[in-house]
């Protein structure tokens, strides 16, 4: 038996950090998901698949925009006019009432789980082979507690768990917060997991598996993204599974160090050296370690969209280049008092506490900007840029005071 | 460092005045107003930091020049610190290049560096000075616009290197941040970015109503198709009623045709054999009168083409066998002319000589014998003449050889005979030559002398007298002219002929009518056709013979139809033919009529009761009415199906759109800009708060210590009611109940007790670097007891620090203080 396991299409979501861009790549942008759910079809149908597994979050929202619904229902019509079995499950992003999907009804599509409540449905194969597909899916975008207690013994046929939710580990968790341990003790053939975009595999054996999104869709999702293509063996029963990239366009971190002071054109070739490590068409966010050592000048023209587009002209795969960031690689030299200073100030401004104040006037203007104050990636963003910028300055004073 | 001593030299409204100040804490100057308070307060400030005698504007309390007919102008102050006393003198004098006044500093009586007292004082400035120590109405007045910077500023002088620039710094990030962002304000970047966050929120929850829509417009089109289905099916029963109605209605005009049909049909006996009958006679009769026409016609032609007299026809063909002899005998005379013809000319050529003779006349001729006779003899005029008669031998023989060669092939015997005959002819004309050659050589030389004569006689009648036979010449000129009359005979005998046959050719000609010759041949085949047509004459009466039999015989005929008819009319009732035929047309016409009858019965069949039943009226209302529903039910249905349509599009547009995802991706650019622009924000914000901070621990953290202070000051003085300040770009306070005020919204006594809180927060904070005296010229007017009360405590407090000097016009304030005061006395000034 062969299935596919795929999670997270977020079909009709936006794309983050590229509105610089022309509108003719941004449309390709655009269809990129899309393109991957279609690729993913075609995998299903070329593989001849018996199964396809949806593990939830395939919209962006509870009200999908119709043309992503039809274009959904599409594709899922091209996999069950082959007979090939769907089992799907809303996710928190999706949590729709099953009437609200425009799929078109057919035995060979199933949304499991309908109102939070834990369901098994048991299908064959063409050849005969039985399995179990238990899971559930979201009526809410939060599911607070922990469902796995729902989750029904392993039977005798080949199960599947068909879940869309996230590992208890961190605090205030709503979305259906489970151990991996418990999973392992509920001891299904293949628990296919969705909601991190990550691709993870929490266990081997047995399978507990995050498949990633579809489509890399800003520059915290990097690498390669696409489905899982499973085959078990009918006999033994044991799986192996395979991941099958069907994303379009990678996002990928590249990264130059600057060891002392350069001049643009240098800088413009080194950067345009990091960017040729591309295999395929990639959004690369760039890392400028030594940051300090850029002038004001420097850092704003990398700052500029027009120099990224200008970087990119000659880049592979038509890759571009979306993103930069600073980081500085030294500490400031001042004098010893002033140094501590300097340390000490910053250890405490960058306190959780300290920063929390300072940006307190900001966060409250906005939920967007309450999300960012609480996000160690964006906090470490701000820091290191404030970093770069004190750092620029105070190199501007010592430099001064040097020459003087 | 205490002010010990004030010794005023020339200084304002001052000559030769000397303060000591008992006190090393408070001291009271009490003096009414104008008494040269504030001019003290100015001398002190002035003689530690320089005489103002500029002329642009200055701080209240140095505004006035020192006199100008006093000099020099200034003293001298004494400070104790620690162990030792510093006095400082300074003076001008008119002409000084320097206006600040000469400064003399003296450590213990010895005069010293003034930076030996200037670094106690870590260098500061008057202004630092002024700012820091002095208090006065003016200076209180300007609570509102303490600012953070300007206390800052006073504090890091004491602190981190070059404090100045990274305050400058510290203010460039600070202003970087406030144009990105403000707490209150809709300019700078990221408040607009988060205004347009909200409203790309709004519209995306607009758009997100599209998933709504679809589903209602679904469920509107699922609804409207099913009521379009049960409309199309109501409007096929309709139609299926009408056309059953239409059915009955055609039926019923049939029924109608029936009843019509039915009435016109007449109970007809029609005999149509004797129908056919008379048919068949009326053809014959045709047929008979058609050939009776014929056969007149064809008599009538015979008559005219045969009334010519035929008698004269047959006796000019009865002289065809005259004519026939009148040929033979042309033909025998044609010859006989030949013969003679050829019997002349064999005379001619046999004789040629005869020609000479022919037109001489019977007595020429006479004359002509004679005249021969006369002539002498000529021996080989024989040998000559058998000569040429030897020729004529081989001729004959020649000729009868080849004639018998030509027989021999031909016939055999006769040839033979010819052959031999020829050969015999040959051979004599041979042996006859040869003899004659051999006599004439002997006898030519006597011919010459007889020549001459017979010359002459050839002259004379052309003919030559050597070989002239005149006997025979004579006999052929005879036989000649023998055969001429012959000639002329002849010639008569034809031209007759010639004239009968003309005769009968004209004759001939007038019979036929046409032209003939008048040759034997064109007459007889004239006569030949006479004779055809007299032969064609006797046929043709031949043949009126028969044809008159024949129409006499078909006019029998004919009379017996037409009597076969008249009893066939009878029979049928009519008068004639036509009578009959349309008799007949009639009965054709019934019999299509109950044929149409029995087809109308049969296909009316099971209808046939209903319809005897059925109104067509009442038919033709109700299909009426019924073509009403139907037309309506035809509009209902185009209707649904033009809302369906327009549904459907409605459905298609919401498909294709792609609004929700332009405006997610509306919202998450803007998020981005929102993003990396509060980036930008907060990495100038927290740069500043960075080097604020930095500042602070550097200067061992003065300024939050001296906030502190400032707060429990302000408490200690508002006996309370104000427990905390904040001290941003602009100063506001709390209230107990936790409330904040702008500075500008306190009362003049809070602000005032706020200025005194910050203050002396700040030089308590500074006493270990700087410490000099606190001077606080009138500055309680707006206190009211309470004030006094706590401003009095705090100040004891300060003092214990830093000396307290309070130039006062209140004489409460005096008392209250319980401190014997230093007076000024007015109009004494100089004293």
């Amino acid at each position: 038996m062969k299935f596919i396991h795929f999670a997270d299409a977020h079909l009709d979501s936006p794309f983050r950090g590229l509105s610089f861009l022309p509108s003719k790549e941004f449309n390709q942008i655009y269809q990129a998901a899309d393109q991957s759910l279609t690729k993913i079809v075609d995998l299903a149908l070329k593989e001849n698949v018996d199964l396809v597994l949806i593990a939830g979050d395939t919209f962006d929202s509870n009200t999908p925009s119709p043309r992503a619904q039809l274009f959904f229902a599409k594709q899922i019509e091209r996999l069950t006019d082959q007979k090939i079995q769907v089992v799907m499950i809303f996710g928190n992003h999706d949590h729709m009432k099953k009437e609200d999907l425009l799929v078109t009804k057919t035995p060979y599509f199933k949304l499991l789980g309908n109102g939070e409540k834990v369901e098994t449905v048991t299908f064959e194969t063409k050849d005969g082979f039985a399995y179990d597909v238990i899971g559930f899916s979201y009526l809410n975008n939060h599911i607070t507690r922990d469902m796995i207690p729902d989750f029904p013994e392993k039977g005798q046929d080949y199960t599947f768990g068909l879940m869309h939710a996230q590992e208890k580990a961190q605090a205030g968790n709503v979305y259906a917060p489970f151990t991996t341990s418990e999973v392992q003790n509920l001891n299904y053939d293949y628990f296919a997991l969705g909601h991190i975009h990550a691709r993870n595999n929490l266990s081997e054996d047995p399978w507990i598996v995050y498949p990633g999104n579809i489509q890399g869709r800003h520059i915290n999702e990097m690498g390669a993204k696409g489905c899982y293509l499973g085959e078990i063996d009918e006999q033994t029963k044991k799986t192996t599974i395979e991941f099958k990239q069907t994303s379009p366009i990678i996002w990928q971190a590249a990264e130059i160090n600057l060891e002392d002071e350069i001049d643009k054109a240098g800088l413009q070739s080194k950067i345009i050296d990091a960017l040729n490590q591309a295999k395929q068409k990639t959004y690369f966010s760039l890392t400028i370690k030594g940051a300090q050592y850029l002038t004001e000048e420097e850092r704003e023209l990398t700052a500029d969209t027009d120099f990224w587009q200008t970087i990119s002209q000659n880049s592979p795969f038509d890759s571009q280049l979306v993103d930069v960031r600073y980081e500085t690689n030294t500490s400031l030299e001042l004098n010893e008092n002033d140094q501590k200073a300097f340390e000490k100030a910053k250890s405490e401004v960058f306190s959780m506490d300290e920063f929390a104040k300072i940006v307190n006037d900001w966060k409250k203007k906005d939920p967007e900007a309450a999300v960012l104050a609480e996000d160690p990636k964006f906090i470490e963003e701000v820091k290191q840029l404030t970093e770069v910028k004190l750092m620029s300055k105070l190199k501007g004073i010592k430099d001064e005071t040097e020459t003087n | 460092m205490r002010l010990k001593q004030i010794n005023i030299i020339n200084f304002g409204q001052f000559s030769s005045k000397s303060f000591d100040l008992p006190s090393k804490q408070i001291n009271v100057f009490f003096g009414a107003n104008e008494a040269g308070k504030s001019t003290t307060v100015a001398f002190i400030k002035q003689i530690m930091f320089g005489f103002h005698l500029r002329s642009n504007s200055s701080p209240f309390f140095e505004d006035y020049t020192p006199l100008a007919h006093v000099s020099p102008m200034g003293g001298s102050l004494i400070f104790e610190a620690d162990d030792s006393e510093y006095e400082l003198e300074r003076l001008y004098a008119k002409g000084d290049k320097t206006k600040r006044g000469i400064l003399t500093v003296k450590k213990d009586g010895q005069v010293v560096p003034e930076s030996l007292f200037f670094d106690q004082i870590q260098n500061i400035d008057g202004s630092f000075y002024a700012d820091s120590f002095i208090f006065n109405q003016e200076m209180l007045g300007q609570v509102s616009s303490l600012s953070q910077e300007d206390l800052l500023d006073r504090i890091y002088y004491l602190g981190a290197a070059d404090s100045g620039k990274l305050l400058e710094m510290r203010d460039g990030f600070e202003k970087e941040a406030g144009k990105l962002f403000k707490k209150t304000g809709k300019k700078p970047e990221v408040n607009r970015l988060l205004k347009q966050m909200e409203d790309d929120r709004d519209n995306l929850a607009q758009t997100q109503a599209e998933f709504d829509d679809y589903e209602e417009l679904d469920r509107d089109l699922t609804a409207k198709s099913d009521e379009l289905k049960s409309k199309q099916q109501a409007l096929e029963k309709l139609q299926k009623r009408a056309q059953e109605l239409r059915d009955l209605q055609k039926e019923l005009g049939n029924y109608q045709t029936l009843l019509d049909l039915q009435k016109q049909v007449k109970d007809t006996q029609f005999d149509s054999e004797n129908y056919q009958k008379a048919q068949d006679i009326m053809a014959q009769g045709r047929n008979l009168q058609k050939t009776i026409k014929s056969l007149k016609e064809q008599l009538a032609d015979l008559d005219n083409n045969n009334q010519a007299d035929l008698s004269a026809s047959k006796k000019l063909v009865q002289q065809k066998s005259q004519l026939l002899q009148w040929q033979a005998e042309y033909k025998s005379c044609l010859q006989k002319a030949d013969e003679l013809k050829q019997e002349k000319e064999q005379i001619l050529a046999l004789s040629p000589d005869t020609k000479q003779v022919l037109d001489l006349t019977p007595e020429q001729i006479k004359q002509l014998q004679a005249d021969y006779l006369a002539l002498p003899k000529q021996e080989n005029r024989v040998e000559a003449a058998a000569n040429s008669n030897d020729k004529l031998w081989y001729v004959i023989g020649a000729v009868l050889a080849v004639l018998g060669l030509i027989l021999l092939v031909m016939m055999g015997t006769v040839g033979v005979i010819a052959l031999i005959t020829g050969l015999i002819f040959l051979g004599a004309g041979y042996v006859k030559g040869n003899n004659a050659n051999k006599q004439n050589a002997a006898i030519l030389e006597k011919q010459k002398l007889v020549a001459q004569k017979r010359q002459g006689f050839g002259q004379q009648y052309g003919l030559n007298p050597d070989n002239l036979d005149i006997n025979n010449l004579v006999a052929n000129a005879n036989q000649y002219h023998l055969k001429e009359n012959a000639e002329k005979a002849n010639n008569e005998q034809l031209s007759q002929i010639n004239q009968e046959v003309a005769q009968l050719a004209a004759n001939v000609q007038n019979m036929l009518k046409k032209p003939i010759e008048d040759d034997f041949s064109s007459v007889l085949s004239g006569i030949d056709e006479l004779e055809e047509k007299i032969d064609h004459s006797q046929e043709i009466g031949q043949r009126r013979m028969t044809i008159s039999s024949a129409l006499k015989q078909d006019q029998q005929d004919l009379k017996e139809l037409g009597l076969q008819l008249q009893t066939l009319f009878v029979q049928a009732n009519v008068k004639n033919m036509a009578d009959y035929d349309a008799v007949y047309k009639d009965s054709l016409e019934q019999a299509k009529i109950r044929t149409q009858v029995e087809a109308l019965k049969k296909s009316l069949n099971d209808d046939l009761t209903q319809l005897t039943k059925t109104n067509p009226a009442e038919l033709e209302q109700q299909l009426h009415e019924l073509n009403d529903q139907i037309a309506a039910a035809n509009n209902e249905i185009s209707d649904l199906q033009q809302q369906n349509a327009q549904v459907q599009v409605k459905l298609n547009n919401l498909a294709d759109s792609t609004a929700v995802f332009e405006a997610k991706q509306d919202l998450a650019n803007t998020e981005t800009n929102f993003e990396s622009s509060s980036k930008e924000y907060l990495a100038n914000l927290l740069a500043a708060k960075w080097i604020g901070r930095s500042l602070d621990l550097a200067s061992n953290e003065r300024f939050p210590k001296m906030l502190k202070a400032a707060k429990e000051y302000l408490a200690l003085l508002t006996g309370g009611r104000y427990v905390d300040l904040d001290l941003g770009k602009k100063l506001t306070v709390i209230r107990k109940d936790g409330k904040k005020r702008d500075v500008k919204y306190l009362s003049r006594g809070t602000a005032e007790q706020l200025y005194f809180a910050l203050k002396l927060a700040f030089v308590e904070q500074i006493k270990d670097e700087i410490n000099l005296p606190i001077l606080i010229d009138d500055s309680f007017v707006n206190f009211d007891d309470n004030r006094i009360k706590y401003i009095e405590q705090l100040l004891r407090r300060i003092s214990e620090n830093n000396q307290v000097l309070i130039f006062t016009a209140q004489e409460n304030l005096v008392e209250k203080l319980g401190i014997q005061p230093l007076t000024f006395t007015k109009g004494n000034q100089n004293a």
